[in-house]
């Protein structure tokens, strides 16, 4: 291991590489060139990534923050937006995660589908193994939907290696803990919708396979996990419950399983409004279960308005990682961003673009907490949508709005126009509830950066759809920098296998 | 305008043939069946219990259910009796939408707003109710509104000379209106935002692939929820 002041003259003569190449290049390029500030931030960047000194530990934490459906087009859509809230003209900012070292593309096929749906992505994010669309953390041999068939094919999740290690681990979701990406990480089923007893087939049940929410509190691995908070409540509670904002339980097998988490884990708690989330002392809460919803937690945008009041995704996963670090073996944390993807699916850009931002800030509140010496972060995606940044809008145009091209230094007063005469927005969709057939709508008048605005989309679809194209990975700590080039989306599993030592093979 | 008795009198069904005519609301769960004449044809029933109200076509079995319990957070199903089937919708998944809810609305058969948009006429052809009429939006109105109800009793329109008509015809008991909105509570229910993660159920593959019944067969309100002939955003 190289001592510090090794390491400074590593950084020093890297750093002096850099500028001598720059000087170098002074001699054969022009001033314009060299005094640009692009050039020299370009240099800069170059620079600091000679300096960067690979981290080869073990990772002693994992937090793997995935964001539903959130593909680049996505991405760059909502560095702009955070960019443009805080003033600016939004091309130049940085979502947290973008300023980590290593990245690559990840492939997001499944066994079965070019264009995967969340179940799959996970699986193979969180096992190492692709499988088939609608299955969690069960290999391609079982058959959707059968209990049976998917008997002796589970698959070993990363989260499960980590509770095998003595490590702390959490689950938090924006979505149902029970839907498809956090369930992938401790529920094994051939039947991503067998989320409460009450959807389990009679072939289920007669061959002994439990919903998910079964699964999170009474098949739980290790000791339990420490920490699940998200939507879902009703999962969880018999449907002869009517929950504290009105809603009523789905089980039919009369568990109250928020009662049994309390029974099962020792120093448990559930909460399940702000108030009580935030009154969690985690000094002496060891277990803490969170369903702040009955089935999905709000919209960002919509938050502020919840009758009973809900955490953002950043303070849930504040106050995990304040949980889950008491633990001296590590911990291994799953966060998900789990509605950019409803968003989308409803043609809401403005929605999917604030829960991106929410996101973003959460792996902030994660990078503020965690020291990246000993945590391994990886932020990715489980698949795209067919989201689309369009036209030739100046730099600093809304994001949200029409397309304004560029006069001279200014943006162009005048909207630029499609070949039906209309206006258009440089945020649309390929397919969705946005199209419209015959005409399209004029939006002259509307205000199309308004969060109820649906984007226009080409195909009509009730539900627009997921897309194949790859998304990214952004990683940083010990074993980021094994996230290179162009790899399989399962590829996930074995960086942080390696990387934390989780013990599901040798490499 | 000395016209205008004239052009009434040529209308197919006239505003003033109202048999229809109850001088006080049911205390119990209630609906009403509405009939659809003219240039669309149909039969329509508006069901109300307590903060809940539906529309229910009887010919393909959907319906659109409301429920206002919590005001500010109204739920929203569309249910598929066919198929023994509804999709819900929370406030976030109408948000994203772009639908504006109003209870009033929803609970007047989308006709409140028309009061304040139309002018009163006279009429003397069912003592608890007012007659309306008017023009709003590139469409010309006539109702004759129930004070009882709070409903109209009979709504007309005319869009490019091609009239429609609803015309309220008795009241649904209350033990019919109750069966139904039991009945919905125990069909399967999907989450809308989870509609586009399972193109693999045959039921919701048909629904995103086709699309859901947006206008239903009523009409009184577009598939953004809102009123008939009101297109603002």
């Amino acid at each position: 291991m190289k001592t510090l002041p090794q390491v400074l003259a590593v950084l020093t003569t890297a750093v002096a590489t850099a500028l001598v190449s720059t000087a170098a290049n002074a001699a054969v390029l022009p001033a314009a060139q060299t005094q640009s500030n692009w050039f020299t931030a370009g240099a800069e960047a170059v620079a600091a990534k000679v300096a960067e000194a690979r981290k080869t530990g073990t990772a002693k934490n994992i937090i793997f923050f995935v964001g539903d459906g959130m593909g680049v087009s996505t991405l760059t859509a909502a560095r702009i937006y955070q960019g443009q809230a805080a003033g600016n003209s939004g091309e130049e900012n940085r979502l947290s995660f973008e300023t980590f070292p290593y990245s690559a593309l990840s492939k997001t096929y499944s066994v079965n589908q070019q264009t995967p749906d969340s179940a799959p992505t996970m699986t193979a994010m969180i096992t190492g193994v692709k499988t088939e669309d609608g299955m969690l953390s069960v290999s391609s041999e079982s058959i959707r939907g059968n209990c049976l068939s998917s008997k002796g094919n589970e698959l070993k999740t990363a989260l499960e290696l980590a509770e095998d290690l003595g490590k702390s681990t959490g689950i938090i979701s924006t979505a149902r803990i029970t839907h498809a990406t956090p369930a992938a990480t401790y529920a094994h089923t051939p039947e991503r919708d067998w989320e409460a007893d009450s959807n389990l087939t009679a072939e289920a049940v007669a061959n002994g396979c439990h919903d998910i929410a079964y699964q999170l509190v009474m098949d739980a691995p290790g000791d339990g996990l420490e920490v699940a908070l998200g939507g879902g409540r009703s999962y969880f509670l018999p449907n002869t419950v009517t929950d504290g904002e009105g809603a009523k339980g789905r089980r039919a097998d009369g568990n109250d399983l928020t009662a049994a988490w309390g029974e099962k884990f020792p120093h448990a708690a559930y909460v399940w409004n702000k108030e009580a989330f935030d009154a969690v002392d985690v000094s002496t809460t060891d277990h803490l279960l969170g369903l702040f919803e009955a089935s999905h937690m709000q919209y960002e945008a919509d938050r502020a308005d919840d009758t009973a009041g809900e955490p953002s995704l950043a303070e849930m996963t504040s106050k995990a990682i304040d949980i889950l670090k008491k633990n001296d073996k590590g911990y291994f944390l799953m966060v998900e961003g789990g509605r950019i993807d409803h968003a989308h699916h409803a043609g809401n850009a403005a929605c999917a673009l604030a829960d991106t931002v929410a996101l973003s800030d959460a792996v902030q509140a994660a990078m503020d907490k965690v020291d990246l010496q000993d945590t391994l972060i990886i932020v990715s995606a489980d698949h795209s949508h067919t989201f689309t940044i369009a036209g030739y809008p100046a730099r600093g145009n809304p994001i949200l709005g029409l397309v304004h091209e560029p006069n001279d230094e200014t943006i162009s007063t005048s909207p630029s126009l499609a070949s039906d005469g209309l206006p258009y927005t440089t945020l649309g969709y390929t397919n969705g509830p946005g199209a419209k057939t015959g005409a399209r709508e004029d939006l002259t008048a509307m205000d199309t950066t308004d969060v109820d605005f649906l984007q226009q989309a080409q195909v009509p679809l009730s539900s627009e759809t997921h897309a194949a194209e790859d998304v990214a990975i952004y990683a940083a700590g010990p074993g980021a920098w094994l996230f290179q080039g162009s790899v399989e989306q399962n590829v996930i599993f074995h960086v942080m296998n390696q990387a934390g030592a989780l013990g599901g093979s040798k490499y | 305008m000395k016209l205008l008795p004239m052009l009434l009198l040529l209308l197919p069904t006239a505003a003033s043939a109202v048999d229809f005519c109850p001088n006080s609301m049911p205390t119990q769960n209630w609906g009403i069946q509405y009939q659809l004449s003219g240039a669309h044809q149909g039969t329509l029933l508006l069901l109300r219990q307590q903060a809940q109200t539906a529309f229910y076509n009887p010919q393909n079995q959907v319906a659109e259910w409301w429920r206002f319990d919590n005001p500010q957070h109204p739920q929203f199903s569309r249910v598929f009796g066919e198929a023994k089937r509804r999709i819900d919708y929370y406030m976030g998944d109408l948000r994203t939408l772009g639908v504006q809810v109003s209870q009033a609305e929803i609970e007047s058969f989308a006709a409140n707003h028309l009061r304040q948009a139309l002018t009163k006429v006279p009429q003397s052809d069912c003592a608890e109710a007012e007659a309306y009429e008017g023009d709003y939006h590139q469409v010309h109105y006539r109702m004759l509104w129930s004070t009882a109800l709070q409903l109209p009793l009979t709504l007309e329109t005319t869009v490019q000379g091609k009239v429609s008509r609803w015309q309220a015809q008795q009241f649904v008991n209350s033990a019919d209106v109750t069966g139904h909105f039991q009945q919905w509570q125990a069909y399967k229910r999907t989450d809308f935002a989870d509609v586009g993660d399972n193109e693999q159920d045959p039921f919701l593959a048909k629904m995103i692939n086709q699309g859901f019944v947006e206008h239903s067969e009523h009409a009184a309100y577009d598939s953004r929820g809102n009123p008939l002939g009101n297109h603002s955003h």
